[in-house]
């Protein structure tokens, strides 16, 4: 966070102690893909209407049963950026026209899983971002096809077991750094965040909420259900994952990155690893050394990186 | 024609118990209808699924209404009545229930009008829970008496083949287990007359106003129209709060809390909403002075069969 920066959210008392989002809705219990959700709309309020491309979070609003407060738009699972041009360009032409008031605009919210972001929907993302569209992508980052039962999307980490990638080493590929590639596109504000940290992700939100432009959030959920852990554990995974280092909290703005939280000490990422199922074949029958060590390299390499620049 | 009702909690793998069960009575040369009944619900929630079988062609659509066996995987739902376990039950019709408590127990707090069994939760002792549909399915065979052990076993194979060799072999142990603890049992589940379309009943509908407009739905004009969902119902854990212990922070439980259950007052003081509650327990464990205790559900609806 740059000192410049004057934020509300000093501390976890500044939070909001009101929640917008409704109860009663389908996610599993234990999400926290809808922790984040909850607490990003706390901050963003409800001037704002949602554009939902296909995932977990479309049956936030399973007709005639709506969480939010405003309206929600669903599209198909690459074009949600697409969906957010228009509802951008309704919003504007009612302005010029007069038959809204400024103080009636919304802030149009894409809110999509890693599957549509990280990639069917990227394409629609990257040319919304050249368009510099007017709005603020959530992606809720479950490293996976969750709703249709956790399949290897371009989010999955190395080694994880998913429903598609079943051998004894779990998925070989890499996760996508996609933090990076939309901060290639130089928008006006990308950052990650982790409903595990709210005063870090409050104070983001807010940022973004501040700005126009294409803003970019990415907030890595832990799903009990995708990643196999008891949902009790939720949001302990989610502080493991900073405190290991496994999911960096930055934030990308005028040409800069920024870390807004680096753990003076870091825990091996094993801590993280091993209570979650998708990654028991690495502890069990025998410890897989070399994949562990290959992951803990890998982590301490971007770690290593960050202090050098 | 044999209608058979499985009542189990999203997770407890009570669709594949049915799927199973569908298998193995098509294996035994029956046609079969098999499906699940859930709505969006998830990992906890009150599913139910159910199976048809028969040796001509099954006309009858749509969920179960008088069932012959209803199987339930777990037995905290029994009392639950939204979860319609008793639902349709007649004097013909055997519940059996996976419980560690005893049929007995069952026969006298229910006031079922049929025969009572339990599968001794023994059976599935050093089961996990994941488990637990296929002791039911091999259960529900051995009641139904018409499917042989081998192709029990084959059905099994079948339904779980893309799972891996080891879990193939320890849903097969938990389902042949069950199968042999209800050879006392065997047969005690009678086949179902056909309906004709006479007694059809009309389904509990929802009436929705629609508006009058020319856009293709009708609005919600109301906001958080959610809460209408009680998804209290699937908790099997209930967060309970020690206020003597709770000193007050609130921004923890409420903040984590995915399902914004839990409403802090102007002194900071929380209070669970039991209605929307899930059980994820995730307050239980972030809260700093441990003040959140995971009291069984059981323990409150014990006296409210
Ligand atoms: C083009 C297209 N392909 C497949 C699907 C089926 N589908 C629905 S939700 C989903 C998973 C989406 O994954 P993600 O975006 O990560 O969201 P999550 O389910 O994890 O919340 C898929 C594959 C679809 N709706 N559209
Ligand atoms: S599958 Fe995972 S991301 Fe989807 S609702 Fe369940 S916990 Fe959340
Ligand atoms: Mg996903």
């Amino acid at each position: 966070m740059s000192e410049q920066t004057v934020t509300i959210y000093k501390r976890m008392k500044d939070l909001p102690s009101t929640r917008l989002l409704g109860a009663g809705t389908p996610m599993c219990a234990g999400c926290g893909g809808l922790q984040a959700v909850h607490e990003i709309y706390d901050i963003l309020g409800e001037k704002t209407v949602f554009v939902n491309a296909a995932g977990c979070m479309t049956l936030l609003a399973v007709y005639p049963f709506t969480p939010f407060r405003g309206s929600w738009l669903y599209t198909s699972m690459a074009s949600a950026p697409a969906g957010a041009q228009g509802v951008r360009d309704a919003l504007d032409i009612l302005l010029a026209k007069q038959r809204i008031k400024q103080e009636q605009d919304l802030d149009v919210v894409v809110l999509t899983g890693d599957g549509a972001a990280y990639g069917m929907g990227l394409s629609s993302t990257s040319s919304a971002i050249e368009r510099g569209l007017d709005f603020i992508y959530v992606c809720y980052d479950n490293e996976g096809y969750g709703n249709t039962g956790q399949q290897t999307s371009a989010a999955t980490p190395h080694g994880a077991r998913t429903s598609t990638s079943t051998d004894a080493r779990g998925f070989g590929g890499f996760k996508k750094d996609l933090f990076a590639i939309w901060a290639a596109h130089r928008p006006a504000y990308v950052a990650t965040v982790i409903g595990s940290e709210p005063l870090d992700l409050a104070r983001k939100i807010e940022k973004a909420k501040a700005m126009k432009g294409p803003r970019l959030i990415i907030a890595l959920s832990p799903c009990p259900t995708g990643w196999d852990f008891d949902p009790m554990e939720s949001a302990e995974i989610g502080h493991l994952a900073v405190k290991t280092g496994v999911w960096p909290l930055k934030e990308y703005e005028n040409g800069q990155v920024t870390h807004t939280k680096v753990p003076s000490e870091w825990l091996p990422v094993e801590e993280y690893l091993k209570k979650q199922g998708r990654f028991a074949h690495l502890f069990k029958p025998q410890r897989n050394k070399a994949l562990i060590s290959e992951i803990q390299t890998r982590v301490d390499a971007y770690w290593a990186e960050v202090e050098r620049a | 024609m044999y209608r058979i009702r499985f009542h189990g909690r999203g997770g407890q793998g009570t669709k594949t118990a049915s799927r199973m069960l569908g298998t193995a009575f098509f294996l035994a040369g029956y046609q079969v209808q098999d499906a699940p009944r859930y709505g969006a619900e998830r990992r906890g929630a009150p599913i139910f699924a159910y199976v048809r079988a028969a040796k001509e062609a099954i006309h009858e659509r749509g969920v179960i209404r008088e069932p012959n066996l209803v199987v339930v995987a777990d037995d905290s739902l029994v009392p639950v009545p939204a979860a319609g376990v008793l639902q349709g039950a007649t004097a013909r019709s055997v519940m059996l229930i996976s419980s560690s408590e005893s049929a007995a127990t069952w026969r006298d707090r229910l006031n079922f009008p049929g025969t009572v069994l339990t599968l001794p939760a023994e059976a599935s002792e050093q089961a996990e829970l994941c488990f637990v549909g296929a002791a039911c399915t091999g259960a529900a065979a051995r009641l139904l008496g018409v499917i042989p052990r081998a192709i029990l076993e084959a059905a099994v194979r079948e339904e779980l083949s893309a799972l891996g060799e080891d879990i193939i072999r320890r849903n097969l142990e938990q389902a042949l287990a069950a199968f042999d603890c209800m050879e006392p049992h065997a047969g005690s589940v009678n086949e179902g007359v056909a309906f004709s379309v006479a007694d059809a009943k009309a389904p509990d509908w929802i009436d929705l106003p629609v508006d009058e407009s020319d856009a293709a739905a009708a609005a919600i004009h109301a906001s958080a129209t959610s809460v209408e969902v009680r998804t209290g119902l699937w908790r099997v854990l209930r967060p309970v709060i020690d206020y003597d212990r709770c000193n007050r922070c609130w921004w923890v439980c409420s903040e984590f809390c995915p399902d914004s259950a839990i409403k802090v007052d102007a002194d900071g003081r929380p209070e669970i909403d039991y209605d929307h509650c899930k059980g994820c327990m995730i307050c239980v464990a972030q809260c700093p002075p441990h003040a959140i205790a995971a009291v069984p559900e059981q323990e409150f609806s014990e006296k409210t069969p």
